[in-house]
């Protein structure tokens, strides 16, 4: 019994410090968050203005299935859309959806732009989805989304 | 105010008037988020970043960039332009410490 009783503790002193320990550690290491820290449920809110995006084959991303370094995770988006005064694709929005702040870049286009195509360089904090919304001329928005594992992450 | 180093290319580099041509801008700044600690000091980074692209063709507006701190360092933005004639591509970039900066180049459509 005394054997038992002291394995009983010992287990408990395990649990114990094995809870405390890491609450300790994730205290520590918690991640400052950024300037203009937003979700991404807000993000989307705030861009399609409360109206919401659908899913629509019009809108091409092209990202890495998986991205070695998150620091550069080259994204390129194209919108399969006219371009003519009046009805032309007027914002290009990419977002990822576990960034601290989910916004990466807002493009304002113009009918001079002859195509829509935006192509950059983002940040990925972990292995997340990526978002891109497009408003059309009618005002609607559609978007594409498609996930990116980051083996190592490219904002600590 | 720091000078940065920026280059505009523009792709294919024979263009007729009339062409869709891929304007590349790259720029060499930081991009801090304000969320990475310095490695010597321990002390937070604080966030520098660029939050303003413009482009200009003939100084009128063709498209407004509104970016954030999730962009890469040394940030490459591209874009499609339709040629209407020569004249020049300038870009004008801001970011959140007040710095203003700007990149102009020449547009020199090939005839025929």
């Amino acid at each position: 019994m005394q054997r038992r009783g002291f394995l009983k503790g010992l287990a408990g002193a395990c649990a114990l410090t094995a809870v405390g320990v890491p609450s300790v550690t994730l205290a520590a290491k918690k991640k400052p968050k950024g300037p203009n820290e937003m979700p991404y449920k807000k993000a989307l809110e705030v861009i399609t203005h409360g109206k919401g995006a659908v899913d629509s084959p019009k809108v091409k991303l092209v990202v890495p299935e998986i991205a070695e370094n998150g620091a550069v995770v080259p994204v390129k988006v194209t919108v399969d859309h006219p371009m003519e005064p009046g009805n032309y694709v007027q914002e290009i929005h990419i977002l990822a959806s576990k960034n601290s702040n989910a916004r990466c870049a807002d493009l304002f286009l113009t009918p001079e732009n002859g195509k829509a195509y935006f192509a950059t360089r983002i940040k990925l904090g972990g292995t997340q989805e990526v978002v891109a919304v497009a408003k059309l001329g009618d005002g609607s928005y559609v978007k594409a989304h498609k996930s990116v594992k980051v083996t190592i992450g490219g904002c600590g | 105010m720091a000078k940065r180093k920026s280059l505009i290319k523009i792709k294919p580099r024979k263009y007729k008037v009339g062409d869709i041509v891929k304007v590349d801008f790259i720029v060499i700044h930081p991009m801090d988020t304000g969320m990475r600690k310095d490695k010597k000091t321990g002390k937070i980074i604080p966030a520098h970043y660029i939050n303003d692209v413009q482009f200009f063709y003939n100084d009128k507006l063709v498209t407004k960039l509104v970016v954030w701190e999730s962009v890469s360092t040394n940030p490459y933005f591209s874009i499609n332009m339709k040629i209407t004639g020569p004249g020049k591509i300038k870009v004008v970039y801001k970011d959140n410490l007040g710095e203003v900066n700007e990149k102009t180049k020449k547009v020199k459509p090939k005839k025929g």
